[in-house]
């Protein structure tokens, strides 16, 4: 009886612990990538960005990207990929406008991907 | 990853309210919560082991949240006497010394036949052949039974709460208006029989609506 009790308690804790961690830590993740966004987005509007500055971004996120691959499903994962793959693409090609849509929509992503497995009424049901 | 956990509890919750609501018939040897966990379980560590889509962290937490809600809801039923008749229901007496209990039965979504045939599997064949016959509360029948069975013959169903059996009337040689005939003679009408089986001496076992059940005598010409 005891140990049930334990075993239920520990299980809980270990629960709550997790979901705190995965709440702050996946937020953490898509905050850093958002960002590096931002930057990129500044410099592809002022014609400064070059193909290093896609790469850059990418590098990041392709570090990112592991670590989240445990807590969020991969097909939102390479959702992100191929939206970054398309950008990078276009700034390697030089055609910045179409490229500021691509990041506009990795910039949404990257905002809403967080909030989609956040507790909310929306998501439960 | 608390969004699986909370999503688990709702499903888990849902399962458990429909499992109490559709009686003892559904559940069979299991606690109804118990019942509920081994529909889940295999589902919650199926999809992510099949699915690379899906991080097998899903399944783990979801699989560790029915964990706690079983444990939850072990300890409530052991401590709480008043939780433990939500969750796990309570026995339900069928068979009284008067016969069929109808509101029992139709409160555990059965119906005679069901009553009969939980009888047979436990080795008896006569509705009097017990005194006592109850549904525990995992669906499993029990029964406090007579010294001596009342008879070694197999009795047939003609009326099921009020329903006639044709086929069990053509095998007894009996028809519509021949069972009217032997309703009317009790005053009573084929809507207000909780039950009338016949075994092939004519021993017939009656119970109206509201009535004790009698031991009665009707005459049969089919052999079984």
């Amino acid at each position: 009886m005891v140990k049930s009790i334990i075993y239920t308690l520990a299980a809980t804790v270990l629960c709550i612990a997790l979901f705190v961690f995965t709440e702050f830590y996946v937020g953490k993740q898509f905050g850093d990538f958002s960002a590096a966004l931002e930057t990129l987005y500044d410099k592809v509007e002022n014609g400064d960005a070059n193909r290093e500055d896609g790469y850059a971004v990418r590098a990041l996120w392709e570090d990112r990207k592991k670590k989240l691959q445990t807590f969020l499903p991969h097909n939102d994962i390479s959702y992100v990929d191929y939206w970054l793959n398309e950008a990078c693409g276009l700034i390697y090609t030089g055609n910045y406008e179409l490229a500021l849509g691509k990041i506009e929509v990795l910039k949404a992503v990257a905002r809403s991907l967080p909030a989609a497995y956040g507790i909310s009424l929306e998501n439960i049901f | 990853m608390a969004l699986v956990f909370i999503r688990t509890t709702i499903i888990f919750l849902t399962l458990l309210v429909v499992m109490r609501l559709m009686g003892k018939s559904q559940i069979g040897e299991m606690q109804p919560f118990e019942f509920v966990i081994t529909l889940l379980i295999a589902e919650l560590a199926c999809i992510p082991m099949a699915d690379s889509s899906v991080p097998l962290l899903y399944g783990i937490v979801a699989v560790i949240s029915i964990f706690i809600l079983h444990q939850i809801v072990w300890l409530a039923d052991l401590w709480f006497r008043p939780v433990k008749d939500v969750i796990c229901g309570k026995p339900s007496v069928v068979i009284n010394r008067g016969g069929i209990d109808v509101y029992q039965l139709k409160k555990n979504n059965l119906n005679v036949s069901d009553l009969i045939e939980s009888m047979r599997g436990a080795g008896y064949f006569n509705l009097d052949d017990v005194y006592y016959g109850l549904y525990e509360a995992n669906g499993s029948f029990s029964a406090l039974a007579k010294e001596e069975p009342v008879s070694s013959l197999l009795p047939l169903t003609l009326v099921d709460l009020g329903k006639a059996d044709k086929k069990n009337l053509s095998a007894c040689g009996l028809d519509g208006d021949g069972l009217n005939a032997f309703l009317k003679e009790r005053g009573a009408r084929l809507k207000d029989v909780v039950v009338l089986t016949v075994n092939s001496e004519g021993r017939a076992y009656f119970q109206k609506k509201g009535c004790n059940y009698e031991i009665l005598k009707l005459g049969v010409t089919g052999k079984w």
